[in-house]
C-alpha cells in the first residue's frame, strides 16, 4: 500500500452548536486523486477550510505525512506543502499573467530574502504557461482574462507553487463544456505528480478524472469507493443523487 | 527593458536633473521654500508606498514625520547658542528653565522631571539615528499588532488617525520636556563635520534635493524587487498570497516601516530647513493633506505622488499670495482635488502614463490596435 500523504483523524468544527464537519476521518494516499462529493451544506468546502487552515478545527487532527499541521496558520500550511484553489477564482488581478506565476514560483517566501531583482524560475513559468494554455496571454493583465482563463491561471499558480497536495474547490464552476474538458485535461496531467483532492458537482468532469470518491453528508463521511461503487450505493442515492442515479 | 520602462526611468532622471538645476534660477528665499516643498515631496513618496503599493491608507503619517522631526530638533536645540547660556557648562534648553522644578539644578539630568531623556541628544548623530529608528520602531509595533490581527482597510486608517492625535496630545501635555504647544524653536544648524547647514544657502538645498533623489530612486527600485512585486500581489488578494505561503503581515509591516522611515527622514530634513519642530506636524489636517498630495499626483506612482506634493504646495504658495485669491486659495486647492478625484482617479501620473502608452503604441506598430485590425482585414482579403 502506498504511503499516506494526508491523514485526517476525527476532524470536526463546531460553529456555535452547528457542526459543519463532524468527526471526518480520511486517508489520502500519495499520488492519489480523490473527489469529494456531497450536497450543498455537506461540509466539503468547510473540510477544505479546515485542512488549509482557513477555519480552525475544534476537534481532531490533520497530518501531512508525519507532521501534525492541525490549526497552523495558513501560510505555514502552504509552505509545508498544501496548495489550494478557491471556489471563486482568486488571482492577482492587477498583475500580468506571467507576474502572477512568477510570484507563485517564489521558493523563499520571506521579505528580506526577496529584496533582490528578477524571478529565477523562468523555465518553470514558461512550462506552466504552456500547460494551462495561456502562453499567448502571458503579458496580459489578469483582470482582462475570461472566467475560464482566470480559473486556469489559478490552477497555474498552484502548479507553479508545486505543493505536495493540491486542494481544488470546484475548479469547473461556471465553465462551458469545452472549458470543463480542458480543465480535466490539466488536472489529469497533474495526476501522479501531486496528491489531489477535488470538490466538484459536475458529474461529467468527475467521471473524467475520478479514481476514488468520498461522499460527505451532513458533515460526515457517508460512503467511499470507485465511481461505480458510489453510483450503486443505495445510501448515496437516497441522500444525494435521488433515485435516478448519476446522470 | 521594455520601452515604457525606459521612458519611466528617463522621467525619473529628468526630475532629478530638474531639481538639481533649481539653484541656478532661484534666490535664497525661494530656494529655502522649494527645499521645504521637496521635503513634502518625500512625504508624498512615503504615502504612495504605503497607500498605493501596500494598500494601507495611513491617515496618521504625520506621526512618523513628527517623530523624526522632534528627534533631530532635540539635538539641534541642544546645539543652539541659547542652550549654552542658561548658566550651566553643558547645554540646557531655555524652556526647561521656565518649566523647572523649584530648586532644581540647571542641569539636563534633573532640571525637569523627565529632562534626563534629553541627555543622549547632546550628540547630533544620536538624534539623527533616533529620527529613523523611532518611526520604524513605532511602525513595526503597530504593524505587527494590526496586520497580525488582520485589521485592514478603513480600520487601519482610523487606528492611525487616533494614534497621531493621541501622541500629539501627549506631546503638548508634556510641556517640561517638549515645550508643549510652542514646540522646539531657536535651533542650531545641522552639521556634517565642521560644515554648518544654514537653511538659506545653496548646499542646504542640495542636501535636501540629494536626499530626495536618493529616496526617490531607492523607493522606485524597492518596488521593482521581488518583495515589491509580492507586496502588490498581497494588495490584490491577501488570501491568495497567504495560500501561496507568504507571511502577509510581514510584508505589510515591512513596507509600512519603510514608509515610516521615509516620513521620519522627511521630518528631520524639514527641521533642517525650517528651524523648528512643533505639534502641528501631528495635526490631523496635515496627515490628510499628505494623502491629498498623493491622490492628486497619483498614489500608484512614486514620482507622481512626489510631484503632486511639490506642485500643490507651489500652487498654494502662489495662489495664496496673489491678491484677490488670498481668501479663496483653499477653495481652489479643494477644487483641484475634487476635479482630479472625479476625472483622473489615478492622478497626474495616471494621465501621464496613458499619454506615454499612446505615444509608444503609435511608434511600435504591433501594439497598435488600428494596425492590427488592418492586418486582420488584409488577411481576410487573401
Amino acid at each position: 500500500m502506498a504511503q499516506a500523504a494526508l491523514t485526517i483523524d476525527g476532524l470536526g468544527v463546531d460553529f456555535e452548536g452547528f457542526k459543519a464537519v463532524n468527526g471526518v476521518s480520511l486517508i489520502i494516499e500519495e499520488g492519489e486523486l480523490r473527489v469529494l462529493l456531497g450536497a450543498n451544506g455537506a461540509g466539503k468546502t468547510t473540510l477544505m477550510d479546515l485542512i488549509s487552515g482557513k477555519t480552525k478545527s475544534t476537534e481532531g487532527r490533520v497530518f501531512l505525512h508525519d507532521t501534525n499541521i492541525t490549526n497552523w496558520e495558513e501560510h505555514r500550511i502552504a509552505r509545508a506543502g498544501i496548495g489550494r484553489k478557491f471556489q471563486i477564482p482568486s488571482v492577482f488581478k492587477e498583475l500580468t499573467v506571467r507576474r502572477n506565476l512568477e510570484v507563485a514560483s517564489c521558493k523563499n517566501p520571506g521579505v528580506f530574502a526577496n529584496l533582490g531583482f528578477g524571478f529565477p524560475a523562468k523555465a518553470k513559468v514558461d512550462e506552466v504557461l504552456e500547460l494551462i494554455g495561456l502562453a499567448d496571454e502571458a503579458n496580459r493583465v489578469a483582470a482582462y482574462l475570461s472566467h475560464g482563463q482566470t480559473q486556469w491561471l489559478e490552477l497555474g499558480l498552484l502548479i507553479t507553487q508545486d505543493p505536495k497536495i493540491i486542494l481544488l474547490d470546484e475548479p469547473t464552476a461556471g465553465m462551458t463544456q469545452a472549458e470543463t474538458h480542458k480543465t480535466s485535461l490539466i488536472v489529469n496531467n497533474l495526476r501522479g505528480r501531486h496528491t489531489i483532492i477535488v470538490v466538484e458537482h459536475d458529474m461529467a468532469f468527475v467521471r473524467e478524472i475520478a479514481e476514488r470518491i468520498t461522499v460527505l453528508h451532513l458533515g460526515q463521511v457517508l460512503a467511499e469507493g470507485s465511481v461505480t461503487d458510489i453510483e450503486t450505493n443505495p445510501k448515496v442515492k437516497e441522500a444525494y443523487l435521488g433515485s435516478k442515479g448519476i446522470s | 527593458m521594455s520601452s515604457q520602462r525606459r521612458i519611466d526611468w528617463a522621467i525619473y532622471a529628468g526630475f532629478v536633473i530638474l531639481i538639481m538645476l533649481v539653484p541656478l534660477v532661484m534666490d535664497p528665499f525661494w530656494l529655502n521654500r522649494i527645499a521645504k516643498y521637496l521635503v513634502f515631496g518625500m512625504l508624498g513618496i512615503a504615502v504612495a508606498l504605503s497607500w498605493g503599493y501596500a494598500g494601507i491608507l495611513n491617515l496618521g503619517q504625520g506621526l512618523f514625520f513628527g517623530a523624526g522631526a522632534y528627534m533631530l530638533a532635540m539635538s539641534l536645540k541642544l546645539a543652539s547658542a541659547t542652550s549654552l547660556q542658561q548658566g550651566s557648562d553643558r547645554p540646557v534648553p531655555d524652556f526647561m528653565l521656565w518649566n523647572a522644578e523649584p530648586g532644581a539644578k540647571t542641569e539636563l539630568c534633573c532640571i525637569t522631571k523627565a529632562s534626563f531623556l534629553w541627555l543622549p541628544f547632546q550628540s547630533q548623530w544620536f538624534g539623527f539615528a533616533m529620527g529613523l529608528i523611532l518611526p520604524v520602531l513605532m511602525a513595526v509595533v503597530v504593524g505587527l499588532i494590526v496586520f497580525r490581527k488582520r485589521i485592514s482597510g478603513v480600520f487601519v486608517s482610523i487606528i492611525m488617525l487616533a494614534l497621531v492625535l493621541l501622541v500629539r496630545l501627549v506631546m503638548i501635555d508634556a510641556q517640561p520636556v517638549t515645550n508643549g504647544f510652542n514646540g522646539l524653536t531657536d535651533l542650531g544648524w545641522f552639521k556634517i563635520g565642521d560644515f554648518e547647514f544654514d537653511p538659506y544657502i545653496v548646499p542646504t538645498y542640495y542636501l535636501i534635493a540629494g536626499s530626495l533623489s536618493v529616496v526617490l530612486l531607492a523607493a522606485r527600485l524597492l518596488i521593482d524587487t521581488r518583495a515589491g512585486v509580492i507586496l502588490q500581489a498581497v494588495r490584490n488578494d491577501e488570501n491568495r498570497a497567504r495560500y501561496l505561503g507568504f507571511d502577509v503581515p510581514a510584508y505589510q509591516t515591512f513596507f509600512f516601516a519603510v514608509s515610516a522611515a521615509i516620513a521620519g527622514f522627511a521630518g528631520m530634513l524639514y527641521v533642517i530647513v525650517s528651524e523648528f519642530a512643533s505639534p502641528t506636524f501631528m495635526d490631523l489636517s496635515f496627515s490628510i493633506t499628505m494623502v491629498v498630495w498623493a491622490a492628486v499626483g497619483g498614489r500608484a506612482s512614486i514620482l507622481g505622488a512626489c510631484i503632486g506634493a511639490i506642485a500643490i504646495n507651489m500652487i498654494s504658495a502662489t495662489v495664496s499670495e496673489t491678491e484677490g485669491f488670498a481668501e479663496a486659495w483653499k477653495a481652489i486647492i479643494g477644487l483641484i482635488f475634487v476635479l482630479v478625484v472625479l476625472y483622473l482617479p489615478r492622478g497626474i501620473a495616471g494621465l501621464a502614463h496613458d499619454l506615454i502608452d499612446r505615444v509608444v503604441a503609435r511608434k511600435t506598430p504591433r501594439a497598435s490596435p488600428v494596425l492590427r485590425v488592418h492586418d486582420a482585414t488584409s488577411q481576410l482579403a487573401e
